[in-house]
């Protein structure tokens, strides 16, 4: 019985050998490879800078807000160059302005638009979306606002007056689209 | 029962919050840059209208500090008598510091002449003026007119520029002696207006 049950266990590593040296004959079979490039996932941007902003008088002349002194009359425009940066496939934004100070003249003597945005396309309220712009990465929107003192001003009314602009912030922001969440 | 109400309880609170903060991070996750500019202050321009005496060079602006109207002594000239008219003059600076152009008029009203301390003497007096462009053109009698119901206007007088008014105040003939000694106020209104600024003045 005891070499009966030697041989048994001789048998069984003997088949466990072939089949292991079976199993090797696999690596002789034919195999290929292919390599794939994904390719680079790119970002795409979105920014606004402000270009320094220029006062014209009525006659289209540009002056030093920070010397000259208006009176009754007097017509000048405010006009600020905002470079909208929107790059992406989805991209979408809106953009907004902020913190404009109230008048601080008498209410009467003067004529002042609210400052604004506009682009070619017209007027960009909050509501308006911007989305890039074949061949280039950039776009304009320009904000402007006119103070008007009325030459209907009368007797000293408002002289040496002060009506700071503060600072005017805009703000641009991306907008959900259809495919993003 | 109590137990299982406070766990339904929680649970919805959770799930409300839980709802919350996705909904306001999900705003928060796009993206958006903000730039500022300040676009400076508007301020407007003075008013002021600076007026010196001719004979004794004091000076004032024509609206005080506190926004009332100066008064500008002349002090004519010479003793006034029958035949031999005293003079006096102002001079008006336009001493704004506006920005663009800034073109004024100034305009001499009637005068108004008042007897002092009783006396007589006022409905003798007769006052006429004219434009002068020096100062020593006042005592010179010629070209003194009366100044009319519409008052007796300025050249136009541009920023930093000025004019003269000359004044002549004469004594009739007709006075009696006994108005010798006695004195009169006289008042003469100058207003400065600012000229339009597309058209003339």
């Amino acid at each position: 019985m005891k070499n009966s049950t030697l041989i048994k266990g001789t048998a069984a590593i003997a088949v466990g050998a072939a089949l292991l040296l079976g199993g090797g004959g696999t690596l002789a079979n034919w195999n290929a490879e292919a390599a794939a490039a994904p390719g680079t996932i790119v970002a795409g941007d979105l920014n606004v800078t402000a270009a320094a902003g220029v006062w014209t008088d009525r006659t289209g002349a540009t002056i030093n807000i920070n010397t000259y002194k208006v009176v009754p009359g007097d017509k000048l425009t405010y006009t600020q160059a905002l470079t909208v940066t929107l790059v992406g496939d989805k991209m979408a934004a809106s953009v907004v302005l902020a913190n404009v100070p109230a008048n601080t003249f008498t209410a009467d003597n003067v004529a002042i638009s609210p400052l604004k945005l506009t682009n070619t396309a017209g007027d960009v309220t909050s509501n308006t979306v911007l989305k890039p712009v074949n061949g280039s990465a950039t776009q304009t929107v320009t904000a402007s606002t006119v103070f008007e003192f009325k030459s209907t001003t009368t007797g000293r009314s408002d002289v040496a007056k002060n009506y700071d602009l503060g600072n005017v912030s805009y703000t641009l922001t991306q907008l959900t689209q259809t495919g993003l969440s | 029962m109590r137990i299982k109400r406070s766990l339904q309880a929680a649970a919805l609170i959770a799930a409300a919050v839980l709802l919350g903060l996705l909904t306001v991070q999900g705003s928060y996750a796009l993206w958006n840059a903000t730039t500022s500019a300040a676009p400076g202050s508007v301020s407007s321009a003075s008013f002021d209208m600076a007026m010196t005496a001719v004979n004794s060079g004091q000076t004032t602006n024509m609206t005080l500090a506190n926004g009332t109207a100066a008064t500008l002594t002349l002090s004519p000239a010479g003793t006034l008598g029958p035949g031999t008219p005293v003079y006096g003059g102002v001079q008006v600076t336009n001493n704004t510091n506006a920005g663009g152009q800034f073109n004024t008029v100034i305009t001499a009203g009637q005068p108004t002449i008042a007897n002092v301390s009783g006396g007589t003497l006022a409905s003798y007096i007769s006052v006429t003026a004219k434009r002068a462009t020096s100062t020593a053109d006042c005592s010179n009698s010629a070209g003194y007119v009366a100044i009319g119901a519409g008052g007796l206007d300025s050249p136009t007088v541009a920023k930093n520029g000025s004019t003269i008014f000359c004044f002549q105040a004469s004594l009739s003939s007709a006075a009696p002696t006994s108005l010798k000694g006695q004195a009169v106020n006289i008042t003469l209104p100058l207003t400065a207006r600012q000229c339009g600024v597309s058209g003339g003045c």
